[in-house]
């Protein structure tokens, strides 16, 4: 029997009949229509589905989507402002952060959580925070260092 | 010809932001499985899920009547059409006929409403199988009575070049001088043997197709890296014609090799037209380890060397095993290409390499990254180290002794012109060393190498807008290395324009003229040349237009800066935007460009056999890698703490993504050397087809990395001589650390991937892995396989 679930979604209140089997990633994508979250593993080995929820890094595909009743979700679309990147965002974006993309989106979400608990994180701590989101294409060293540098930005330090 | 470093005025290289990079930051690039649609299907394949068996029967009818199902196909509702890869060996049907030769084979696919029932469906369908023995092993596989993989073979069409029989696809030797004689008179003779099991390329976006016809036109959103490939077997296994399908890629979240060939457009197209809806495959993650037959070759080197005393390299013999698996996809040119690995950039004056590919009921091999390169790498730079101490030389003089410099000969006598090799090298051990002195079960170790450039047809339109702004227009495929993203760049560079004032339309069949592909390294290369050939004709018509509106010559006009001007006199110019506007009310500003290929360098391959194209190396890329590893003695776990890749590219043209194209390769590269590798069981069913137990490399376990570059231009090259340098990276990775292990622990391992296991082991006992179970029954003389 499907159930009602309400939540919000990238600062949107939403909410959706589903069955209690679905997962939170499934409902994201299939039923909001927020793709920017991917898909690589339903297993939580990748990242790629990681979101936010209530600021907790959760990879979505393994979190059943009733659990998110009430929740605040933040999704990678939620990161930017209508103008402005995210400082992460463009980090990414200026060091060569970016290549096929498809880890970008929980790459940035891990990101973003690991500089809300620690703003001024070293380079293993970084490479720690980012150790459940895989990436094949850059070798990890441009992320770290924009992940340094835009941290630096949200320090108000000079990037 | 050869330029030193920094010789030449070229501009200088800015900051640069990827065009799509923007997308891609926020979410919004969408990627095949982003694509909506109204009325969407959904597809799931039924695969084998045993190595070998015989179909005795197979079923649908309870599946059929499931709910939502709209379509099952098996091959007797497809054209009964043999095909393969580059035609090399047409082994392969769309769907298994009769036989299954690999647990990933597919044997039906169904069209359904939701996921969930077509998973109902693909698992109600009947199929009763007889199994057969398994083919497992490639030294068995050629022995006399060895069960065959492709009992038929004899009755497959094939490449003339190729003479494919029993379990062997193909066969073919690089062979020049006398390398037997040489190698019975040399006062040193070193022989050993190395093993590669099989390794995966896991992109993170999982194989991805969807169809959707038109009246008797498809078009397929295909996460594939090479759209036009896709559409020319599409066309042959469907029997339609090509203009009659797009192949369009939305977004690719990589590919690494493993989303190059013809995977599963065919089918979706058919279950697409069958249901009579749009309808979409996704691949799970397993299935993704299992169906998509594009994975790295496992491979048996045995490798013989003659040496002088001095350490001078005097012959060379080898024979290589390639298992290609079930199906010969592109492994018998890959075995031209693990042969010139083999020699190396080295002077050998006698070289005897063959390269067997021999079936087996794996997951079929191909050109994954660098396809064979760092297993053929990894081995005989460990053999070079091994060479090296025989004769009491430091593994990096004896690398400068014999690596090839500006006119020495390769190993079909192509002429090397002046190249990075012994200055990569060089600057390798320099940048490796400064990291100060080793700390206790550290080492360091070097490998070299080299990679060819492939040159090959491609084609692009530019066009200038009312505007003033641009447009290229190309076939080429981006996989996420930013070499169709920088296309602008070298268009930029021909008009005076900057590169952000150019638009890109890529990856759509229906748009941009044919291109190979993202592979082969040869998307700068060749499309590169296609772009710089097509904005040079807008050139010449923006200079004709500025000509008439200047009163000038044309031969005193230049593009600088937006606008056209007489050189010299900076107050008599007008702007493109301008220029472009009296265009578009004449003959508009819009070329085409595609150019010859650069030819292969000259060489000799009279005495080679299995000649399909790779008998040279077109504007080579050489390297060397130095690896600082710590080896914990206790476990066997080998910590890679720094990697220098000192790259010979030609020329670079674009620092960001070249830059991108090291740091990913090296990681790449890592993880497939130590923490990869598929295992099997005993049924020969991959065991660890999952990212739980097949393990990347993470952030936390990624080292440094220090790029460096050499630029020795290549007279045949691409743009500016610059050449290949995605797959290059990934190449000499392994091999460094290999050689490091040897160094820190005294014991060699003869076995990749690396495991912590393999190098406890060696440490412990001395057994280098070489014989592991899986690896061969045991050394065949060198020249004495069957076949050919």
């Amino acid at each position: 029997m499907p159930e009602l679930l309400q939540l919000t979604v990238d600062g949107v209140a939403l909410s959706a009949a589903i069955e209690p089997d679905r997962t939170l990633l499934r409902v994201l994508r299939d039923d909001l229509g927020r793709t920017g979250t991917k898909e690589g593993c339903d297993d939580s080995e990748c990242g790629a589905c990681m979101v936010l929820i209530d600021g907790r890094p959760v990879n979505s595909c393994s979190y059943l989507a009733l659990q998110a009743a009430g929740c605040e979700v933040t999704t990678v679309e939620g990161l930017a402002g209508v103008e402005a990147l995210h400082p992460l965002q463009r980090a990414f974006l200026e060091g060569g952060g970016i290549q096929c993309g498809f880890c970008t989106p929980g790459m940035l979400i891990s990101a973003v959580a690991l500089l809300a608990r620690d703003p001024d994180p070293s380079e293993d701590a970084i490479r720690d925070g980012l150790a459940g989101n895989l990436c094949r294409c850059t070798g990890y060293q441009p992320i770290v260092r924009a992940v340094q540098r835009a941290a630096a930005e949200m320090r108000g330090e000079t990037a | 010809m050869s330029e030193s470093q920094g010789e030449g005025a070229e501009p200088a290289v800015r900051p640069w932001i990827r065009p799509d990079g923007q997308a891609k930051a926020t979410g919004q690039a969408h990627y095949t499985a982003d694509l909506a649609f109204s009325g969407l299907a959904h597809a799931r394949l039924l695969l084998a899920g045993r190595v070998h068996a015989r179909i005795i029967r197979i079923d649908t009818a309870r599946a059929r009547a499931m709910p939502g199902v709209l379509a099952i196909l098996t091959q007797d509702d497809v054209p009964e059409r043999r095909y393969g890869s580059f035609d090399f060996v047409l082994d392969r049907t769309l769907f298994a006929r009769d036989v299954v030769r690999f647990e990933g084979e597919v044997v039906a696919a169904v069209a359904a409403l939701t996921p969930d029932q077509a998973a109902a469906a693909v698992a109600a369908i009947e199929v009763d199988y007889a199994d057969l023995p398994p083919v497992l092993d490639v030294e068995a596989a050629l022995q006399p009575g060895s069960p065959l993989v492709h009992d038929a073979i004899a009755t497959y069409a094939h490449d003339l070049n190729l003479d494919p029989a029993g379990n062997l696809a193909g066969r073919s030797t690089i062979v020049k001088g006398d390398a037997a004689g040489a190698i019975a008179a040399a006062p040193i003779v070193v022989s050993e043997r190395y093993v590669a099991d099989m390794a995966h390329p896991v992109p993170i976006e999982p194989h991805t197709v969807t169809a959707e016809w038109s009246g008797d036109r498809v078009t397929i959103q295909s996460s594939t890296q090479v759209p036009f490939y896709a559409r020319t077997k599409t066309a042959e296994v469907l029997e339609i014609p090509e203009h009659r399908i797009r192949v369009a890629v939305s977004h690719l979240g990589g590919g690494f090799g493993g989303k190059c060939d013809f995977h599963f457009e065919g089918h979706v197209a058919a279950l697409a037209r069958a249901a009579r809806r749009p309808v979409r495959l996704v691949l799970s993650r397993r299935e993704e380890f299992l169906a998509p037959d594009k994975v790295t070759h496992a491979m048996v080197v045995d490798i013989e060397t003659g040496l002088n005393e001095d350490g001078t390299i005097l012959a060379r013999r080898a024979r290589l095993i390639l298992d290609c698996g079930a199906y010969a996809s592109d492994t018998p040119i890959l075995g031209q290409v693990a042969s010139m690995m083999i020699a190396g950039p080295y002077r050998i004056p006698h070289v005897d390499i063959e390269a067997l590919s021999v079936y087996t009921n794996r997951t079929p091999s191909g050109s994954v990254r660098a396809p064979t390169g760092p297993q053929a790498c990894w081995a005989v730079e460990q053999h070079h180290d091994v060479l090296a101490a025989r004769v009491g030389l430091d593994p990096v003089e004896f690398r400068r002794r014999n690596l090839v410099r500006d006119g020495d000969e390769g190993p079909t006598r192509q002429r090397h012109e002046g190249n990075g090799a012994v200055e990569t090298l060089e600057r390798a051990v320099a940048a490796i060393l400064a990291g100060g002195p080793l700390g206790p079960h550290e080492a360091i170790g070097v490998a070299s190498g080299w990679w060819f450039s492939a040159p090959g047809p491609s084609g692009a339109f530019v066009r200038i807008e009312g505007d003033g702004s641009g447009r290229i227009v190309t076939g080429a495929q981006e996989n996420g290395t930013g070499a169709v993203m920088a296309l602008p760049i070298l268009a930029a560079e021909e008009l005076g324009m900057r590169p952000e004032d150019f638009a890109i339309t890529y990856q759509d069949t229906d748009a941009g003229p044919y291109d190979g592909g993202s592979s082969g390294s040869q998307t700068t290369f060749n499309n590169g040349r296609a772009v710089v050939e097509a904005a040079r004709e807008v050139r010449r018509q923006l200079l004709e237009l500025a000509a008439v509106a200047l009163e000038a010559s044309v031969a005193d006009l230049e593009l600088r800066d937006g606008h056209a001007g007489v050189v010299g006199s900076p107050d008599r110019r007008i702007s493109i935007a301008e220029l472009a506007a009296t265009a578009h009310g004449g003959a508009l500003l819009l070329a085409r460009g595609s150019g010859m290929p650069p030819e292969a360098p000259e060489h000799d391959a009279s005495m080679c056999v299995g000649r399909l194209g790779f008998e040279s190396f077109a504007a080579p890329t050489f390297f060397c890698h130095a690896a600082r590893i710590r080896v914990d003695p206790a476990t066997g776990i080998v910590r890679t703490l720094k990697v220098v890749a000192a790259t010979d590219v030609g020329r670079v043209l674009n620092e960001t993504g070249a830059l991108g194209q090291m740091t990913g390769g090296v990681v790449m590269a890592l993880g497939n050397a130590t923490t990869e590798g598929t295992v099997f069981g005993a049924d020969g069913r991959q065991r660890n087809a999952s990212l739980l137990d097949y393990k990347l490399l993470t952030s936390a376990d990624a080292p440094e990395i220090e790029a460096i570059f050499v630029e020795f231009p290549a007279s045949n090259g691409g743009p500016r001589g610059s050449k290949g340098v995605g797959e290059p990276p990934i190449v000499a990775t392994a091999g460094a650390v290999a050689n490091a292990i040897a160094a820190a622990t005294g014991a060699r391992v003869r076995r990749l991937p690396m495991t912590p296991e393999r190098v406890w082991r060696a440490v412990r006992t001395g057994d280098d892995g070489a014989a592991e179970a899986n690896a061969p029954f045991g050394p065949v003389p060198i020249g004495a396989a069957a076949g050919g």
